[in-house]
């Protein structure tokens, strides 16, 4: 009856790994204690090593994604004692060991480009064979997703440092154009090191079955330092802001990739002159909607002046032939 | 599952043989091994092994040809299909299991050997200051290499068909990276932790205790190796499925009969077929073993299913 009940569940939730995992071990133990994971890491090792091994950031999993990757490594893998009397540990679960991989593969990104074969060496340095590529999509989508969304922790990170130093009183709070320059050029800069295979990046995120990832990545992102910047609007101005944002940043990055000035001069200044721009736009809309009416006002004037010439010019008319018509009528 | 025209009489006969034979069975002692199938029958592991193995020395000369006859070349297909989801990189080690006329592995070097090729070129590409010497050298090198240490190793337990195997490489011309071996799915002859893929394509229905072999499976695979199964599997859809059961069971044993002069060998073949159990089944089997990442793809709607599981 358990067993029948157990299967169904399992059927049914074959998606949610956990689930299923949690429910074979309490029905094969023996099994699952003659299998001990060969790879996956317990949890406790993990976390010596990387403090941060998964971030809350990362929506960008497929449906299968784990709600709470921080709250669930303690119950990943089941806990089992029959190991010869070892303690029951908690192990790391697939998603961390992909992040690993992913991880230790940026390195080998400025040589081989977002392959399949960057993800198949970055498993060897992990003492995985390189079949383990084969886990990912093989047009190397995952690994910008990964890159692009550790780069977006790592940006809200600094913005939240700055703010606590901000809050302390220990730094000035920057004007709105100062911060959100200050901010995208920090973002950008960490395109940096891969800056030559960034376009084939942008190339792939653009591939119809990346959009809604990547777009949503961009969106928090920009979500994020608006949040930052201070931004509490929540009217209209909400959307035109982030829009002005993003398309400041999607132009600044196009420029920054086939820019050849040291450092990226080129780069910064143009984004200056983008910011300026967005910060006078509002300006701009106000005069140019003053132009507008001081304009609808001068044409109405024009057209009165000459609806008004033309009635003259007909009444003349009218006057100017009836002396006519009376003058062509006296002979008669 | 039920089998359409000859199928039901077919079936009853199997049974009352089976019968028999069991009786036999217990009759010559419990220990030749607990009862099993073959095909429709029911027969004990022993003899299992020793039909199958005489079913497949009878077929190996034709097996190919009677392949492309059986699935109209479609196998093909299916066959590269499964090397282009295991997408190897040059200095992958696979060992093709049940894998006797060698498709698999030739598939697998032809592959490697076009990426080693554009990893070559690529290679030229980004020196453009080459010098001569430098460019002669990359070609010397991609003759003594030519597939970047990558290698396959075919494993079959019947004799005849390694042969066959062997024949055909010759003839095809595939000498590098290629070895045969004579060994059981249930017990292989290989140390722990050595391949990166292990492979084993429309074999695994002919494994008499199929956790045997996805346990070695397991046992000879290194961290982060890949398990790939091809193999005739369950059609869901009611109309093909019925169009399915009449062509195998009225045309395969005929053509059988015909090409092979076999009908029992491929009678043997599509009741396999019908035994075997369906995805989610092998699935749950695979992650019994200890695979994580299991998953699988049907292809042809179901016919022909490729599970993959990662030892992680």
């Amino acid at each position: 009856m358990a067993a029948a009940a157990a299967g169904s569940l399992r059927r049914a939730g074959w998606r949610l790994w956990r689930g299923r995992a949690g429910l074979r071990c309490q029905l094969y133990p023996p099994q699952r204690a003659l299998h001990a994971s060969a790879v996956l890491r317990r949890a406790s090792d993990e976390q010596k090593k990387e403090p941060l091994a998964s971030s809350p950031q990362q929506q960008f999993d497929s449906p299968p994604t784990d709600p709470q990757p921080d709250h669930e490594p303690q119950g990943s893998r089941p806990s089992y004692t029959g190991q010869g009397g070892q303690e029951s540990e908690d192990y790391e679960s697939e998603e961390q060991l992909q992040h690993r991989i992913l991880t230790a593969a940026l390195e080998f990104v400025p040589e081989h480009g977002w392959t399949a074969e960057a993800i198949a060496e970055g498993a060897k340095t992990l003492g995985l064979s390189v079949a383990a590529a084969g886990m990912f999509h093989s047009d190397g989508s995952e690994l910008i997703l990964h890159f692009v969304s550790q780069c977006n922790t790592k940006l809200s990170d600094l913005l939240e440092q700055e703010q606590k130093l901000v809050q302390l009183g220990e730094t000035e709070k920057k004007p709105t154009d100062q911060f959100l320059r200050d901010a995208v050029e920090a973002r950008l800069r960490m395109l940096i090191p891969y800056i030559e295979k960034w376009p084939q990046a942008v190339s792939i995120l653009l591939l119809p079955h990346n959009i809604p990832s990547s777009l949503n990545l961009l969106t928090s992102m920009i979500d994020d330092i608006w949040h930052y910047a201070g931004d509490q609007s929540t009217d209209f101005n909400w959307y035109t802001r982030r829009a002005v944002l993003t398309g400041i940043y999607n132009t600044t990055e196009l420029v920054m990739m086939q820019d050849s000035s040291p450092d990226f001069e080129e780069t910064w200044r143009f984004l200056e002159n983008r910011i300026a721009d967005a910060m006078n736009m509002g300006n701009t809309a106000k005069q140019v909607q003053s132009t507008g009416e001081a304009l609808a006002q001068g044409l109405m004037g024009a057209a009165v002046t000459v609806s008004n010439a033309e009635t003259n010019k007909a009444v003349r008319a009218e006057l100017c032939s009836v002396p006519c018509l009376m003058l062509a009528c006296l002979p008669s | 599952m039920a089998a359409a025209g000859l199928g039901p009489a077919r079936l009853f006969l199997g049974r009352r043989r089976g019968a028999m034979r069991a009786l036999l069975g217990l009759a010559r002692g419990l220990a030749s091994g607990p009862q099993t199938h073959f095909g429709f029958q029911n027969v004990s592991e022993e003899e299992r092994r020793e039909k199958i193995y005489q079913v497949f020395e009878n077929v190996a000369e034709k097996y190919d040809v009677m392949n492309d006859s059986m699935t109209l070349g479609i196998h093909r297909v299916w066959k590269d299909i499964l090397v282009h989801k295991m997408n190897p990189s040059p200095g992958t080690l696979l060992v093709d299991v049940a894998g006797g006329t060698g498709d698999i592995a030739f598939r697998f070097i032809n592959y490697v050997h076009s990426i080693r090729e554009r990893q070559l070129q690529q290679k030229l590409k980004r020196h453009q200051n080459l010098s001569w010497q430098e460019i002669s050298k990359s070609y010397e090198e991609e003759k003594v290499k030519p597939l970047g240490d990558s290698q396959v190793v075919v494993c079959d337990i019947n004799k005849e068909m390694l042969k066959v195997g062997k024949q055909r490489a010759q003839h095809l011309g595939y000498s590098e990276g290629l070895s045969w071996v004579l060994g059981n799915a249930e017990e292989l002859p290989f140390d722990d932790d050595k391949f990166d893929v292990y492979t084993i394509a429309f074999g695994i229905r002919n494994v008499t205790r199929i956790d045997l072999a996805l346990q070695e499976a397991y046992r000879v695979l290194k961290p982060g190796g890949r398990f790939l199964c091809l193999e005739f599997s369950h059609v869901s859809n009611p109309l093909l499925s019925r169009l399915y059961d009449l062509y195998s069971f009225q045309v395969i044993p005929v053509l059988g009969e015909i090409i092979a002069g076999d009908w029992k060998s491929y009678q043997y073949l599509v009741e396999s077929i019908r035994r075997f159990p369906p995805q989610e089944e092998l699935k749950e089997m695979i992650e019994d073993a200890g695979f994580f990442k299991v998953d699988y793809q049907n292809l042809s709607s179901g016919i022909v299913a490729i599970h993959s599981g990662f030892k992680l």
